[in-house]
This record gives structure tokens, C-alpha cells and sequence, in this order.
């Protein structure tokens, strides 16, 4: 016991060590990225029905029991921020009003280490980065929408131990267990009505900062291999939501009045550590898949994958503490729907050595138009990919994935009294390489 | 061949028939009939740099209108007292002190040959919409020509008209702390209906906005009604309970105008340095008055709500909206907008008349209802400048001398800053100059 709690803890500790790496924009519509493994994504996901390496811990637990030698794992997504504009829209921030977000460069990683017992009982350990998010704009002292957001960050990892067991030599399940480890950070400044100009003018930055929490979930899944071309697979990760501790900092900014500085300084608890809890909801996902082998050396899979964001309904953030240490508690109103995206994979073995991979996704957000802001703007999006591996005495995958976003306008405001009003149009792409190797 | 033309002929008819009943508004001719509010009257006096702003220009501008006219005066503006303009946040702390800027500004637009496109007159009621030919602003509005604000607008032809009048009959009553000024339920509904009967007969589509529910402003709710020790800005505890000013009920509300006589000593007991003499009756609004201001402001919108369904208008709820800033506040980019007196952005220095910014809100509630009574498609404002200020405007520089010395309760309207307010809402001066007299009852009429 002692010394499996060791080990543990010092995968923890290199898990967290990768998660460092991991704050990345979402790369599946919301904020999953669902880029664990880079044969996979060589095929645009289109994986669920093959998991036949061991990145089948994360897209499908099932495929595990098929996996017959010892093999460990590394791997990252390089992802690459093309293009994340912004383009206002009457009447506010305005039409011709131009705002760009810093272009990512981010390295979430993957890491999967799979040992067989028995012919039957096979043992995995991966460590994933299935959730993350960066929205960061440039000059945010200028950027209209400062006042919503300058800065998100979220990242997540999993440990995800898995047993795949061998129920029949073609029939295959998996199960296993997720520790989610998260942190988040919202920036954004506070602005004021300056009462000698009425303008509004900023008056402090609000930091706000989830220290790495955990929240525990499941995975299972199924891979049946029915005839020697073709199979089906199937797999499901469970809803987590982490809860985040952690605290808050409003530094003052000077308003340019000294009146005014001197007024709001005595009303608002600027640089004091202000404590406080806020909650994600992460979903529940669930793929289908089916591939079919039209000669041994030509597979082509199809896949359709569920995502239940209907459970990020909203961020609240509860200032918790006293009259002198806290904010008033705000809610950020999300309200997604449940989405899906269709992933298609073709394979192709050229010789023993080279595979080429194809794919394409269609991948539908989950955001109503009536959530998108410089928080978090998500869009419906095409991915195209194309992947390399080589097979020796080891492995090696490259893939390479272009993911331009549909223009997402928003025009509308949520009824009620949440609606805060910033219109316009956000235009995103991305290039993503993926390089994985396999010893 | 020949049936497909036909055919081809009719759709086309049809198409043209179709696109004539939608987005049906004829914006070419645009006047503004109203008060304040649509003068574009902010800080106790009209002025151009506010006037450039008021939402019949900013509407003007988003029809694609070049040549709207309005009486323009220059900064510092003119206020309903001589020799004083625009009022303007003096001093934030330790007190905020706000008084007008001496000084006057002149008429800028006064010969022009024919009537202004935007004849909104500071003061007026529905009353004096329709009947009214001199008197306060209506001498540089209307210019003694002997015709009222009503016809001069229609005799510009007006394709489109806006109308935003009532909130006098409510506010001069509001602001002087009773409810006798209230015009008479009858003789609104008279004389609205008989406006926009005026209107509709001319064949124009027309806009028509309600009236916010004047207890809401930051003129009626600033203050609170316990003592504040200057100092500290917070209550003064005698006992571990604040102690309220003599004379002022709980629901009660403490006018802006009450900081006058605070200072001199009224609403304090002796014990704490006052004259021990009640606050006087025309700077509390009481819980009851307020309740009788608020009914008849929502049997006024009543009438207004009925009279634009009868006549096909679009309906402005603007009393919807200074609720929402009342209560939740109006949320832009991030930014919440109140109706907090000085902080919240949306009002002015006097209390009572929107910030540009809230104008250019209001405008772009007037374009929001046009779009959806018509299924036009009129752009609303660009916010962008009225929250974060114009390249290139020029501040005020305009200074005002104040007394220093005296400590006062939090938010000192100068006794000349609140004689100007009442005086524009068009408050009777013998109600705001005179001696705290018991009122007389009315006889139900209006006042004009």
C-alpha cells in the first residue's frame, strides 16, 4: 500500500509538471480538447472502433484489452493560433471597433503507459489533458471588453488507471478511473463612472485565481471486433465537476482623479487577498464508431461523438470573505447545450512500415449566441487532418490538423437582467501538430 | 412561354408588394415633439454640447438625416435662472458639491427660417405640448411666433414623428416633495389623445415613449433620511441606531434639495448641532405622496400604452428601462450602469436628466421599438464614444467658486443648483421660491 501510494504521488507529481504546459484553447468545440493522441488525430478523432494503441485509455477503454505487449507513451499537441479576431458590432463596442487575442502557441501533452498481466487482464495508466482553455487579449488596458475579460485561463489533466479485459478473443471492455486536477484564472478590470467626465475609466484589475483542485469521475468502454474488417466501439467519460478554492486580488488603478481615487479607495478592498470558491461542471462525453476494412491495408471510420454541456450552466464565483475582504458574489451565465460532432477517418498502410492517415470533423458548439463574449467566444468549426506513422522497433506519429472556426456573431443579448451587451464577430483558426512516440 | 412571363410577372409584383409592407417608415422627415428629455437638457440647462447628443440628433443620424435642425444654445447653457449655466460636479471628496457655472450661454440657431425638426421644450407638459405659445423655454423654442410646439412640428410634414411628453405632470411634483402638482388623470388623457390624434392625422408613423416612474431618479432617492456625520460620510449612531432627521417617516424620501437645509441646521435635533426644526415640507417626498406620484404615473402610461395601440405607434417603454437602472442596474461590456446619483452613470448632475450616455441608451430603445413595430432595419448607436468619451472632445473647463467651509451632508446641491432644477421641470417659482405655505388643493385641471 505504502509503496503503491508512492508511486502515485510522484506520477502526480509529473502529471503536474505536464499540466503546467497545458493551458491551450479548446480544440473541440467548448473547451475539450479532444487531441490525446496524435494517430488518432491523424484521422480526425475517427477512433473509437480501432483504439489500437495506447491511446485507447482515453478514446476508448476497450480497445485496452486488445493491446498485447508492454508500451509507454508521450506525446503532445502543438497547438497554433493562426487567427482570433474580433469585430464589434453596434451599439456596443461598435461597428469598426477592432480587437485581436494573442495567438497561442500551447504544448498540451499526453502520456499513457499500458502493461499487459495476462492474455486477458491488461493494465493502463494514462495521464491526459482533455480540458483546457487560454482567451487572452492583446493590449487589454485598451481591449473595449476589458471589463468582461483580459484573461482566461483553465487547464485540467486526468490520471486515468484503466483495466481492459478480454471477455471473448473479438469482444473487448475497459473501465477506469479519472482523478481530474484543475486550476483556472479570470482576469478582467473593474471600470467606474468618473462623475466629473462621465466616462467610465478603469479603476482597478480584478485577479482571480482557482488554486489546482481535484474532482474524481469514470471511464468505460467497449471495442467488438465482429469479422477481421470490420468493428464497432464504443465509450463513455463520466461528468466532474472540480471545485476550486482559492482567492482574488483588486489592485487599484489610478483613475486620473485624484478625488476619485481617493473616494473609491475607501469603498473598494483593493490589494487584499480576497478568498474565494467557484465550481466547473465538466461534461460527459460518449462516442460511437464503426470501421470497416476494405482490403487489409484501406480502413475507413466513422464516428459520432456526444458532449453534455448542458451541465456548464453557469460560473459562480462566491467572494467568501468578510465585510472588509470580499466582493459582491457574481454569476457568469453560460448556458450551453448538449452538442455533437462527426468525425470521419481513413487509414491506408503503404508498406509494413508507413500508415497515412486522413480525417475530417465536424465539430458543432455548444455555445448559444447569447454566451458568447471575450470570455470564452466558441464557434462550430471543420477540422482537416492528415497523419504519418512509422513502425520499427518503435513508433512515431506526426499528424497535422487545420481547424478554421466559423465566424461566430454574437447580435443578441440573454433576457433578463444578466444581458451585458458586447456585439460582434469573432474569427478563429488554428494549426495543430500532433507528434507522439511509442516505445 | 407567355404564362411563364405572366407568372414571372406577377411574382415579381408580388415581391414589390412585399417588400412595400416591410420595413414600412418613412424616415425622411423627422421632428421630435416632447420636454426636456428630448431637448436634449442635462446638468439644469440646455446646451449644445448636450443637445448635439440628445436622442432626437442621435435618431436623426441613424435615419441618415443631414440637415436636422435644433435651438442650439453654447455651453455653459441656458438655465431656467439668469447669469448661471450647466451645473457641474464642483468637488467628489470629502463632500460632493455640485453648483451651476456662472455665466450664460447664447442662442446659436435662433433664425432659423422655418421651426426646428427637434421642438422638444424644456418644462412642458402634455398640456403645454398642445396649447402652449410663450412662457420659460418656449420663448426660444417657439419664438413667439404664436404657434404651439405641436404646430409647429406638423408644419414641417413630418414623415416620422417621436413623442416623449408627460414626465412634467409627475416630476414637478416628485421634486417638490408633494403630490399636488399632479395634473389630473382626465385632463391628460384629453389632451395626449388629442395630441396624437393631431399626429396620426397628418399620416405619419410615429414613436411614442412612456414615463419613468419619477420616484426613481437620483434626485428622489439619493439621500438617506438618517443623519450623516460629514465627516465619516456614514450614519450617526446614538445608541447603536442611526437617527433619523426630524420630521422624515421610514419610506420616506429626502429630496437633493434637502442638503440646503440640512446645512443650516434643519432635520438636526440641537443635541447634534441642528435647529431642531423639521426638514421643510417641499424637500420630502413621504411615503404617501410617493405612492400617489407612482399610481398616477402608471394610470398616465396606461393612457399612453392604449392610445399607441389604438394608433399603430411603437411603443417606447422608457418607464421599463429607469426601472432596470433603478433596480438591477444595465450591464455594457462588462460595465454596470445605475441610477446611483454620480456613479451610476445614466444621470446628470441635476438628478433628474439623462448623462449622453443615457441618452444614447434611450435612443436606442426609441430604434429597438421602430425595428420591431415597422421591421426596419435602423442601426442603433454606437455606445462606444458615450462610455469611453470622444477623441476629441474638449473638457469643461468651466470653475466654480463654492463655500469650502461648510461641512455638509454628503451630495450639496447649491441652493441656486436646486432652485434651476425645479424651475426647468417647470415647478411653479411660487412653489419653489415660496414660503413652505400649506398647498392649495387644485381644481382638477392642468396647469398651463
Amino acid at each position: 500500500m505504502q509503496r503503491r501510494g508512492g508511486v502515485t504521488w510522484r506520477v502526480l507529481g509529473a502529471a503536474v509538471a505536464l499540466g503546467a504546459l497545458a493551458a491551450v484553447p479548446m480544440h473541440a468545440a467548448g473547451f475539450s480538447i479532444f487531441e490525446q493522441g496524435t494517430k488518432s488525430m491523424g484521422m480526425a478523432g475517427a477512433f473509437t472502433a480501432q483504439a489500437d494503441d495506447p491511446s485507447a485509455l482515453f478514446y476508448n477503454a476497450g480497445g485496452l484489452a486488445f493491446l498485447d505487449q508492454r508500451d509507454f507513451s508521450v506525446g503532445a499537441t502543438y497547438i497554433k493560433g493562426l487567427k482570433a479576431d474580433f469585430e464589434g458590432a453596434n451599439p456596443f463596442p461598435g461597428e469598426g471597433y477592432r480587437a485581436s487575442q494573442k495567438k497561442l502557441s500551447e504544448f498540451p501533452p499526453h502520456l499513457y503507459y499500458v502493461q499487459p498481466i495476462n492474455a486477458e487482464w491488461k493494465f493502463g495508466l494514462g495521464i491526459e489533458t482533455p480540458f483546457g482553455l487560454t482567451t487572452e487579449w492583446e493590449k487589454p488596458n485598451q481591449f473595449a471588453g476589458r471589463f468582461l475579460s483580459t484573461k482566461a485561463a483553465l487547464r485540467a489533466f486526468d490520471v486515468n488507471p484503466t483495466i481492459g479485459y478480454q471477455v471473448t478473443p473479438n469482444f473487448g471492455i475497459g473501465i477506469g478511473a479519472i482523478a481530474r486536477i484543475s486550476d483556472v484564472e479570470l482576469n478582467r478590470n473593474v471600470g467606474v463612472n468618473n462623475p466629473f467626465t462621465n466616462r467610465i475609466v478603469d479603476a482597478g484589475k480584478l485577479k482571480l485565481s482557482g488554486d489546482f483542485n481535484e474532482g474524481y469521475g469514470f471511464n468505460v468502454g467497449i471495442l467488438h471486433k465482429v469479422t477481421p474488417s470490420f468493428s464497432w466501439g464504443f465509450s463513455y467519460r463520466s461528468q466532474i465537476t472540480v471545485d476550486y478554492d482559492g482567492d482574488a486580488r483588486l489592485t487599484q488603478v489610478s483613475t486620473g482623479n485624484a478625488q476619485l481615487d481617493l473616494a473609491l479607495a475607501s469603498r473598494l478592498p483593493f490589494n487584499t487577498k480576497l478568498p474565494v470558491k467557484t465550481s466547473i461542471d465538466f461534461p460527459d462525453e460518449a462516442s460511437l464508431g464503426v470501421a470497416y476494412s476494405f482490403t487489409p491495408n484501406f480502413l475507413v471510420e466513422v464516428d459520432a461523438n456526444w458532449t453534455g454541456w448542458s451541465s456548464f450552466k453557469e460560473v459562480q464565483i462566491d467572494f467568501t470573505g468578510g465585510a472588509t475582504n470580499s466582493l459582491p458574489d457574481t454569476t457568469l451565465p453560460q448556458g450551453w447545450k448538449d452538442a455533437y460532432n462527426y468525425r470521419l477517418g481513413l487509414r491506408w498502410q503503404a508498406n509494413p512500415t508507413s500508415q497515412w492517415r486522413f480525417g475530417y470533423v465536424y465539430d458543432e458548439t455548444p455555445q448559444p449566441e447569447v454566451g458568447v463574449s471575450p470570455l470564452l467566444p466558441d464557434a462550430d468549426r471543420n477540422g482537416y487532418c492528415i497523419g504519418y506513422g512509422y513502425t520499427g522497433g518503435w513508433k512515431a506519429d506526426f499528424a497535422l490538423m487545420y481547424l478554421p472556426f466559423k465566424d461566430r456573431s454574437r447580435n443578441q443579448n440573454r433576457p433578463g437582467a444578466e444581458a451585458d451587451t458586447f456585439f460582434g464577430t469573432y474569427k478563429t483558426d488554428a494549426l495543430l501538430l500532433g507528434v507522439t512516440l511509442t516505445f | 412561354m407567355h404564362r411563364v412571363k405572366i407568372l414571372a410577372s406577377l411574382l415579381a409584383l408580388a415581391l414589390l408588394t412585399a417588400g412595400a409592407a416591410f420595413g414600412q417608415a418613412d424616415f425622411s422627415r423627422y421632428v421630435a415633439l416632447g420636454d426636456s428629455l428630448t431637448a436634449g437638457f442635462a446638468s439644469g440647462a440646455l446646451f449644445r454640447s448636450a443637445q448635439e447628443n440628445s436622442y432626437p440628433a442621435l435618431l436623426a443620424r441613424q435615419f441618415g438625416i443631414a440637415n436636422f435642425q435644433q435651438p442650439l444654445v453654447s455651453d455653459p447653457g441656458i438655465s431656467a435662472t439668469a447669469n448661471f449655466g450647466a451645473l457641474t460636479l464642483a468637488r467628489l471628496v470629502p463632500t460632493p458639491v455640485i453648483a451651476p457655472i456662472p455665466g450664460q450661454g447664447q442662442p446659436l440657431n435662433l433664425t432659423l427660417n422655418r421651426p426646428y425638426d427637434n421642438m422638444g421644450v424644456p418644462g412642458v407638459t402634455v398640456h403645454g405640448l398642445l396649447t402652449a405659445t410663450s412662457g420659460g423655454f418656449n420663448n426660444l423654442i417657439l419664438r413667439g411666433t404664436g404657434f404651439t410646439q405641436l404646430q409647429q412640428g406638423l408644419s414641417l410634414r413630418p414623415t416620422f414623428v417621436t413623442l416623449w411628453i408627460g414626465n412634467n405632470d409627475a416630476l414637478g411634483s416628485a421634486t417638490s416633495g408633494t403630490d399636488q402638482l399632479l395634473t389630473p388623470l382626465a385632463s391628460f388623457e384629453a389632451d395626449y389623445r388629442a395630441i396624437v390624434a393631431a399626429i396620426a392625422s397628418t399620416g405619419a408613423k410615429m414613436a411614442i415613449a412612456n414615463i419613468p416612474d419619477v420616484t426613481s431618479i437620483p434626485f428622489v432617492t439619493t439621500l438617506t433620511r438618517f443623519i450623516i456625520n460629514p465627516q465619516t460620510g456614514q450614519p450617526v449612531l446614538i445608541g447603536g441606531n442611526p437617527v433619523p432627521l426630524i420630521g422624515v417617516n421610514a419610506g420616506d424620501f429626502v429630496l437633493l434639495t434637502a442638503t440646503t437645509a440640512e446645512a443650516q441646521g434643519f432635520g438636526i435635533p440641537t443635541a447634534l448641532g441642528g435647529n431642531g426644526q423639521p426638514l421643510p415640507d417641499s424637500v420630502v417626498l413621504t411615503a404617501a405622496e410617493a405612492a400617489n406620484v407612482r399610481a398616477r404615473v402608471n394610470a398616465y402610461n396606461a393612457v399612453i400604452s392604449t392610445v399607441a395601440n389604438e394608433r399603430g405607434a411603437a411603443l417606447v417603454n422608457a418607464n421599463g428601462v429607469l426601472t432596470q437602472a433603478a433596480t438591477t442596474g444595465i450591464h455594457v461590456g462588462g460595465i454596470t450602469y445605475s441610477s446611483a446619483f454620480l456613479t451610476g452613470g445614466i444621470f446628470s448632475y441635476d438628478g433628474v436628466h439623462p448623462t449622453p450616455f443615457g441618452y444614447a441608451y434611450i435612443a436606442n430603445l426609441f430604434i429597438d421599438a421602430i425595428n420591431d413595430k415597422f421591421g426596419t432595419d435602423v442601426e442603433p448607436v454606437n455606445l462606444f464614444p458615450f462610455v469611453f468619451g470622444f477623441s476629441s472632445s474638449a473638457a469643461s473647463t468651466a470653475q466654480v467658486v463654492f463655500d469650502d467651509s461648510q461641512a455638509g451632508p454628503p451630495f450639496v446641491l447649491t441652493r441656486e443648483a436646486g432652485r434651476n432644477v425645479l424651475l426647468s421641470l417647470g415647478v411653479p417659482k411660487s412653489v419653489v421660491d415660496g414660503t413652505p405655505a400649506p398647498k392649495p388643493r387644485k381644481p382638477g385641471h392642468g396647469r398651463h
